[in-house]
């Protein structure tokens, strides 16, 4: 761990000013649960931290009626947990919440952090491997322990994104607003996240000084929506593989639905082949398994991770089956 | 009779860990003290060329570098220098620094320059005993240079009786003990005197250790131990406080040195990874003919306690079952991976693991329910058939190999009735509820304990009439001190608020062994009231002497002695005449006639999700003989907590080592994953009543037994459930799910 400065902003555009060049320069904190980790095992050693915790505006839930619902980045996990609107018309972003960690680490976490924080992969984190995150040339996951790591659209490097609330935001349909460059922008949840493909040493579409400000939810359907999470622990764990599904009903009918599974890809991994194989389907003739087995098309185990496979088949059925009952 | 013995009182170290006031090692603060830090090998196997440690001392607040080329020669063990040349697991020690903070200290590490040679490494202990395996240490990686072989009877006669054979091969992961207080140690010099304050569990031990790696007389070494936050065996590891000692020589100031959790994982000591073949041989009505496994224990780098852990590991197999023909190959490895060492139990959750498995398999191909077969075929209170070849005068071992010779006591039977009996056993048919599959599994378990080496304790009356008990042990957080005093107590026929204790410091105790293989209450409670008797009839004579009367007419009470005249004289009294009175007294504990053995039945209903192999105990039944519970509240922890730890051995902990690099991937609380309370299922204990008559006051070795039987019971239960068994540990959700797939596929993952 080296010395490094810490810059306390206000206001969105001195904190815009303060992040200067993201890469090997200043980091953002906020709740510090996944930054500060990394800084003490030596991940990364940024010359500065921003501690946006005390800029203004972000840290509210608004329920805006027609325009429904806005989730400032500072918000905790804690909070929306807790939050009656988010629990009645965004279940899945409720219940991706309060699945993560532990309540201490939702208490602090931000949602901002949440969708930001770096991968869990082992190697990205040990100081003793240059992978291909951190610069380097190789991803150790292929000859070594993978049990952990992707089965969908490892292009080179095998990271899955640890986020669980982003996975529930994939399937409501969510956008992120940012604030960089030039000022607020909204970008789609399915754009915020960017494979190893287009950028190897981020995760997500943020530029330099630019920061997540919220997360936009369009206004309520009568959609339903859920989220599963496997995890080899109760409490204090990452998905194995994770699941949200928001599926909207009309005369017995399926009229909408997106998916979207967490732990088996660099990015909340879209189902768009399974929505589209819903839409339209009147209820009684969804098969929960084949849209399972259909989710799992493609997917590419490495030594240790087949496992998922059929994990992410049948947490889709389940949640299917579930939201359909 | 038993006033004391037997009561629930108050835990001694209970205020002090509930109000903070505690004092543990890392506690200390001692003026001018440097903080420590290690650096630690990248490379799992290498040596070490050249250290250029001119940067780091040049950086101010700077005040001690060591390395391999500059420390003074000494071993803390056979195989480890204070610091070597060459490193041997990715996390070994390389150079030390100490300095005015932690940060500063840290720097420094990254600012010392090591030109390595790298060498050829091995992390696979199967591999490591194969013919061209790079060698750990020179000398071979199979430890002693082959097999220990422990055989009663013949096996292949045994197999020719069988009518039916059953035969698989089984392993467990390393793991770490988890203690919230990682290894933490303070040294201070004062001229040639050295203190060291250490998160222990043997203070006279850690002296020997300590002066031998030193060089310096033991009595110039003195060793303080304090509370401690968990022992579960690891505290042992010295070579941390010798690198403080070295470090707070050279900076001519006290140094403190703290284990990172990372640390503590991979430069602890954790329990030894096995793989394990266990075959049983049964006839058709149920009766084992022959029991033969082989283990093949991993100790990683270094020796620490291996060869004891890895007799052990075959205690099970020789001893569970009634049975003429048995054997034990059992081969320790080492590897270039972290330190295996002492871990709660010692080697028996690994074979008892491999053993509950394969008996239950015996058990179902001859038809026979696995609480039956075990009624059958255990161990009962004669032994093992068989002739004693221990010579008559001789203290028998508690792990004895030849049969002919009596337990002293034996409520495996008891264990296993009414285990069976509180949980429901025959009554209880698996069920499915869709995805969602229960079912019991139970294993039964024997254990090595109790009598340990030679214990010394002391009683003091003092010159106020109070009593003082004193013993060289640790009490590791499992109660040790009230036990013994409670034990102190009852001997001297006062109450147990009478009895204050000291312990764990080697300037003010008499030597004890360590606090290890469930040997405390037996043993160095066998010489507490040994000390507290003979105090009390020196007490009762001398009081006669003041009462002129005979000390046959005394007796005394929580008040002070009395004759059956009525006469009274308080403690404080009696002090005022005679003074201070101190009594020591040695035991060998043992017996010459009998094993000494803890038995146990465990007994857990599961359920199994077989979409996402997630596994839940529901339910959990201990029954278990350790002799007469001298404090149930604090006897009733030790179950819990032993069956809470092992839950994690079973289903989601590991320590996991990259093939390629040798680096141990998940050294943290997050991905090393211990249970939380919300996988900690009720727990039902159940004590036989048993009153052993070599133990005090009837009892035997209770902290280790809850550790052996989980893994197998919880197993056997998840096979009960979903028909799949899970023959690596952990039971981890993609173990289950691919042998779930196995089985409806008929392909293996």
């Amino acid at each position: 761990m080296r010395p490094f400065e810490i810059i306390i902003p206000t206001t969105l555009d001195s904190a815009r000013t303060a992040i200067g060049n993201r890469v090997g320069g200043a980091a953002v904190l906020a709740g510090g649960t996944d930054i500060l980790g990394e800084i003490k095992e030596g991940t990364i050693s940024p010359s500065a931290l921003v501690d946006i915790s005390r800029v203004e505006g972000l840290n509210e839930i608004q329920t805006t009626g027609e325009q429904g619902v806005s989730i400032g980045s500072l918000v905790t996990l804690a909070q929306i947990e807790a939050s009656p609107a988010i629990q009645k018309d965004y279940p899945a972003l409720a219940q991706a919440a309060a699945s993560v960690a532990t309540p201490q680490i939702r208490n602090v976490g931000t949602l901002g952090g949440n969708l930001c924080q770096r991968p869990r992969c082992w190697y990205y984190r040990s100081p003793l491997f240059n992978c291909l995150k951190k610069g380097g040339s190789t991803c150790y996951a292929v000859e070594g322990l993978n049990k952990y790591h992707s089965i969908f659209g490892g292009e080179g490097c095998h990271i899955v994104h640890p986020s669980d609330t982003a996975v529930a935001l994939a399937a409501l349909d969510a956008s992120v607003e940012t604030f960089g460059e030039n000022g607020l922008r909204p970008v789609h949840i399915s754009e915020f996240f960017v494979g190893p493909e287009t950028n190897m040493l981020s995760e997500t579409a943020l530029g330099p000084r630019e920061i997540v400000t919220r997360a936009l939810l369009s206004p309520p359907a009568k959609a339903r929506s859920i989220y599963l999470k496997a995890k080899e622990r109760q409490a204090y764990d990452f998905a194995l593989v994770s699941v949200a599904a928001s599926v909207l009903v009309e005369d017995d009918t399926v009229t909408d639905a997106r998916l979207a599974l967490g732990g088996v890809a660099p990015v909340p991994y879209a189902l768009p082949a399974v929505a589209e194989a819903m839409v339209g389907t009147r209820l009684g003739d969804v098969v929960p398994e084949d849209l399972g087995h259909l989710a799992v098309s493609g997917a590419r185990p490495m030594s240790g991770n087949a496992y998922k496979i059929r994990l992410s088949s049948n947490l889709v059925a389940r949640a299917v089956a579930t939201l359909l009952k | 009779m038993n006033r004391v013995i037997g009561q629930s009182v108050p835990r001694r170290d209970l205020p002090g860990k509930l109000t903070g006031d505690a004092k543990y090692a890392a506690d200390v603060q001692l003026p001018g003290m440097l903080i420590g830090k290690i650096l630690r090998s990248p490379h799992p196997h290498a040596k070490v060329i050249a250290v250029d440690t001119s940067a780091a001392a040049e950086l101010p607040g700077v005040h001690a570098v060591v390395t391999p080329f500059d420390v003074p020669e000494g071993n803390i063990a056979p195989d480890v220098p204070i610091l070597d040349t060459e490193v041997r697991f990715v996390g070994d020690e390389v150079a030390a620094v100490a300095a005015d903070d932690e940060f500063i200290a840290r720097q420094a590490l990254d600012l010392v320059e090591v030109e390595y040679e790298t060498l050829p490494f091995v992390t696979d202990p199967r591999e490591a005993i194969e013919p061209g395996a790079p060698p750990v240490h020179s000398g071979g990686n199979l430890v002693g240079g082959e097999p220990i072989i422990l055989e009663r009877g013949n096996v292949d006669e045994g197999f020719s009786e069988a009518d039916v054979i059953v035969e698989d091969s089984f392993s467990t992961p390393a793991h770490s003990g988890a203690a919230l207080e990682p290894r933490v140690a303070v040294a201070y010099w004062d001229d040639d005197e050295l203190t060291v304050w250490k998160s222990s569990r043997g203070v006279h031990q850690d002296q020997l250790l300590l002066s031998l790696a030193l060089g310096i007389p033991r009595e110039r070494v003195r060793v303080i131990g304090g509370a401690m936050g968990a022992g579960y065996g690891n505290k042992d590891e010295t070579r941390l406080s010798v690198i403080a000692a070295v470090l707070a020589r050279r900076a001519g100031r006290p140094v403190k040195i703290e284990a990172t959790r990372e640390e503590e994982i991979v430069a602890g000591r954790h329990r030894h990874g096995t793989y394990t073949t266990v075959k049983m041989g049964v006839k058709s009505d149920g009766t084992v003919t022959a029991v033969h496994a082989t283990t093949i224990m991993d100790t990683g780098a270094y020796l620490s306690s291996g060869p004891g852990v890895v007799r052990r590991a075959g205690q099970g197999a020789l001893y569970l079952y009634r049975c003429p023909n048995v054997r034990y190959d059992g081969c320790l490895t080492y590897t270039n991976t972290p330190s295996g060492g002492s871990y709660r139990a010692l080697g028996a959750p690994q074979g008892h693991f491999a053993l509950e498995l394969i008996a239950d398999r015996a058990a179902r191909a001859v038809g026979m329910d696995p609480v039956e077969f075990r009624l059958k075929n255990h161990v009962g209170p004669e032994g093992q058939p068989g002739e004693r070849t221990t010579p008559a005068s001789e203290i028998i071992d508690t792990q004895p190999l030849e049969g002919g010779i009596p337990f002293s006591s034996n409520g495996l039977r008891e264990c296993i009735e009414r285990g069976a009996e509180a949980f429901g056993w025959s009554d209880y048919s698996p069920t499915s509820e869709g995805s969602l599959k229960r079912g019991k599994g139970m294993a039964i378990l024997i254990y090595r304990g109790g009598p340990g080496g030679r214990s010394i304790a002391r009683m003091s009356f003092e010159r106020d009439g109070s009593f003082t008990m004193i013993s060289g042990v640790m009490d590791v957080g499992e109660g040790s001190a009230t036990v013994l005093t409670q034990i102190a107590a009852e001997a001297l026929g006062v109450d147990y608020d009478q009895v204050s204790e000291t312990l764990g410091d080697s300037a003010h105790t008499p030597d004890s062994p360590i606090t290890a293989g469930s040997t405390v209450t037996f043993s160095a409670g066998l010489a507490v009231r040994q000390a507290a008797t003979d105090l009390r009839s020196r007490l009762l004579s001398s009081a006669a002497g003041v009462l002129d009367v005979s000390a046959s007419d005394l007796d005394l009470d929580s008040s002070g002695v009395f004759s059956q005249s009525g006469r009274r004289l308080a403690f404080s009294e009696l002090a005022e005449h005679i003074g201070a009175v101190e009594v020591e007294a040695a035991v060998s504990p043992g017996s010459t006639d009998y094993i000494v053995n803890s038995f146990g039945a465990h007994f857990a209903e599961v359920e199994v999700d077989t979409d996402t192999g997630a596994v839940r105990v529901l339910r959990y039944v201990a029954a278990h003989d350790s002799g007469r519970i001298l404090n149930p509240r604090l006897a009733v922890n030790q179950v819990e907590g032993g069956v809470s730890q092992m839950l994690g051995f079973t289903l989601t902990e590991q320590m996991l080592t990259d093939p390629g690099h040798g680096a141990t991937l998940n050294a943290s609380f997050l991905e090393h994953k211990s249970p939380t309370i919300l996988e900690y299922p009720d727990i039902e204990v159940i004590f036989a009543d048993v009153v052993d008559p070599i133990g005090p006051y009837g009892a035997k070795a209770l902290g280790e037994p809850p550790s052996v039987g989980v893994a197998p019971a919880v197993v056997n239960a998840i096979r009960d459930a979903t028909g799949v068994e899970v023959r690596d540990l952990p039971a981890t959700p993609d173990k289950v799910l691919n042998l779930i797939a196995e089985l409806e596929t008929g392909v293996v993952e």
